[in-house]
């Protein structure tokens, strides 16, 4: 009954347009006030202790990191290199745009900004050389959804974090402890790299057979050349990945070291970051980062709601007792995010969602890692679907085209995405052989 | 003239507290690997960088709290206005400014909530772990940046009351690069 009532006043509060953040903290205080004896005080020392986790600083640190690079021209550079290797092969302008896209947006860590860096370059080039307008335009959308699986990722950031501190228990009535940031961004390198060659693959494949033009083969010295100019900004996955994996730093401080190193690398070796534009950028990114943090805030609020209503705990009991399994849960969830990818940004998502399913997920035997990868591919499919996909609007600014005809040209991606999706699902091991390996399960 | 000064202070603050806050950790880390190098070693165990920590979750909660009162101006906070859009222009009108309200009546309730909280913390001598710095001089931000974040929810809904205007953040703006009109079409969801 509470579930109902809280569910319903969020959802009619969102629709009025309000700030998702405000909506859940009005939510929980209008809950609190009218509905309980709960004391309103007990909520003033959670609006402080709710982002006073050492944890969730890495989200500031990576957008800065992100802002700093976009502003530069590390993305020209990135498409340079990925055409000097793969600009021959049939599709190969396209295929160079979904391998820059890859690169670019895991530096940078946004989508709708992939698509408008590598868009902006890519588009204009793969028209010239004769590919079609839709065919271009939907390898532009597609590519920018790669960013959040390949870390460093921030909607993985927040996963963590939205899932830590509560303790759950498996199937068989085991602790089952959640995922750290560290585990997930090793989980999601495998399913990147395999969504990167299907998208590809399906770019390749439509090219050879309508036969597009082809571009003529550059040289291993040209190879080699933007190879080299482009070494600074692909080594930041290196020093975030390896440096957390060998241990040398802390999530939170790789992040803040890729935050120094990309203004190093933009301000004194690609030099395209002038003095005087530092401080835009950094107040760029601070507003991007208050704006998360926020959100953030207000979903700590409303999970201690939903705690001390026992709500996640009701849900996980009314599942398990209706003998629901894991497959039909999993599907459950991957339409309800892709739904919610609609009409809500990928963070609100993982942060009112995540603190809800996780236990579910945790109490059918869900690997926590694996959850956490499943919801971040959906946040990305979510980002490239009609009707309202951001990836296609941006994409719709650039490429000049109506929404209903890119939905139209996406489609063959979508469905390589959609049936990744599938992969990633229910096949658990593409997501943890890698961390296990490696030893960090 | 007040205005513009309050508006300048806290576009400095926020990213002054982002850059301190970045070079700390930076700081912090380079420090812990350089004292392992024996050469640097007596020059640098002498500092004691265990606060740093502390100190940039500190400054990153100020940023967080007068960076979402900066984000009410720029209009970066986003909501589902899906459905809004779909309005008449009278019925949208006063949705959005229920909305508005709702979002100062929410701020103005948690900074009360919060100078309450920060007035018992006053009385105590309570500190902080590794800085031992007044703790109601930590929780300060509380208050002060939620009545600030509920005075510019009141300044853009006077505006947009006067004006029909909204503050519109273009998550699609990529600085640095030439491009023309970028995602023209994605005013429709991001607001």
């Amino acid at each position: 009954m509470s579930a109902a009532i809280i569910f319903g006043l969020l959802i009619v509060l969102m629709l009025t347009g309000m700030p998702i953040s405000i909506s859940l903290g009005l939510t929980v205080l209008s809950f609190l006030f009218f509905m309980t004896t709960v004391p309103i005080e007990s909520v003033a020392l959670k609006l402080f202790t709710g982002i006073e986790k050492f944890e969730i600083m890495a989200i500031p640190f990576f957008i800065l990191a992100g802002n700093f690079l976009t502003h530069g021209g590390v993305a020209r550079r990135m498409i340079e290199f990925a055409r000097t290797m793969i600009g021959h092969w049939a599709g190969g302008l396209g295929i160079a745009a979904t391998m820059a896209a890859a690169l670019f947006s895991a530096v940078s860590g946004s989508s709708p900004a992939t698509v408008v860096a590598i868009g902006s370059i890519m588009l204009p080039a793969m028209l010239s050389v004769g590919y079609p307008k839709r065919f271009a335009a939907g390898v532009i959308v597609t590519g920018g959804a790669l960013g959040n699986l390949i870390p460093p990722s921030i909607i993985m950031v927040i996963y963590a974090v939205s899932t830590s501190g509560a303790v759950y228990f498996g199937p068989a009535g085991e602790r089952v402890s959640s995922a750290s940031v560290g585990q997930l961004f090793m989980a999601g390198m495998v399913p990147g790299i395999i969504l990167a060659v299907m998208l590809s693959t399906t770019t390749w494949y439509r090219a050879w057979k309508n036969n597009y033009p082809k571009v003529p083969k550059a040289t291993w010295g040209e190879a080699w050349r933007a190879f080299m100019d482009s070494i600074w900004g692909i080594s930041l996955i290196v020093v975030v990945l390896g440096g957390i994996y060998l241990g040398w730093f802390t999530p939170t401080e790789a992040a803040a070291m890729s935050a120094v190193y990309a203004f190093l690398i933009e301000m004194f070796i690609y030099k395209d970051l002038r003095f005087k534009d530092v401080p835009k950028v950094l107040l760029a990114s601070a507003n991007m980062s208050a704006m998360i943090l926020y959100i953030v805030t207000n979903a700590v609020l409303f999970s201690f709601l939903m705690t001390s209503e026992q709500i996640p705990q009701a849900m996980s009991n009314w599942i398990t007792d209706s003998g629901i399994n894991w497959i039909t849960f999993l599907l459950v969830v991957n339409v309800l995010l892709l739904l919610a990818g609609n009409v809500m940004e990928p963070s609100s998502i993982v942060l009112i969602m995540a603190p809800i399913l996780y236990p579910i997920a945790v109490k059918l035997g869900i690997h926590p890692v694996h959850f956490g990868i499943i919801v971040v591919v959906n946040m990305e499919i979510g980002m490239c679907h009609p009707p309202v996909g951001l990836n296609l609007y941006v994409a719709s600014g650039i490429a000049k085209m109506g929404i209903t005809e890119l939905s139209i040209a996406v489609l063959p991606w979508l469905i390589t995405l959609l049936v990744f999706l599938g992969f990633v699902t229910y096949v658990p091991e593409l997501s943890l052989w890698l961390p296990r390996t490696l030893g960090m399960l | 003239m007040f205005l513009r000064i309050l508006d300048r202070l806290e576009e400095w603050l926020i990213t002054f507290l982002i850059a301190a806050a970045t070079i700390i950790i930076f700081i912090a880390v380079a420090h812990r690997y350089l004292v392992g190098i024996p050469l640097f070693y007596p020059l640098l165990f002498p500092i004691n960088l265990a606060w740093a920590q502390e100190l940039c979750i500190i400054m990153f909660v100020w940023m967080a709290k007068f960076g979402a009162a900066y984000g009410v101006r720029t209009g970066i906070h986003v909501g589902v206005d899906v459905l809004v859009n779909q309005l008449s222009p009278e019925k949208r009108k006063i949705t959005v400014m229920f909305s508005l309200f709702c979002g100062a009546l929410f701020t103005f309730v948690v900074g009360s909530m919060g100078a309450k909280f920060v007035w018992g913390l006053f009385h105590t001598d309570q500190v902080t772990p590794d800085m031992e710095m007044p703790s109601w001089i930590i929780y300060l931000c509380v208050p002060l940046g939620s009545y600030l974040m509920c005075f510019r929810f009141l300044q853009v809904a006077r505006n947009f009351w006067r004006t029909g205007h909204l503050p519109h953040h273009d998550e699609t703006q990529v600085e640095g690069l030439e491009v023309e009109a970028p995602g023209a079409g994605a005013a429709g969801i991001t607001r």
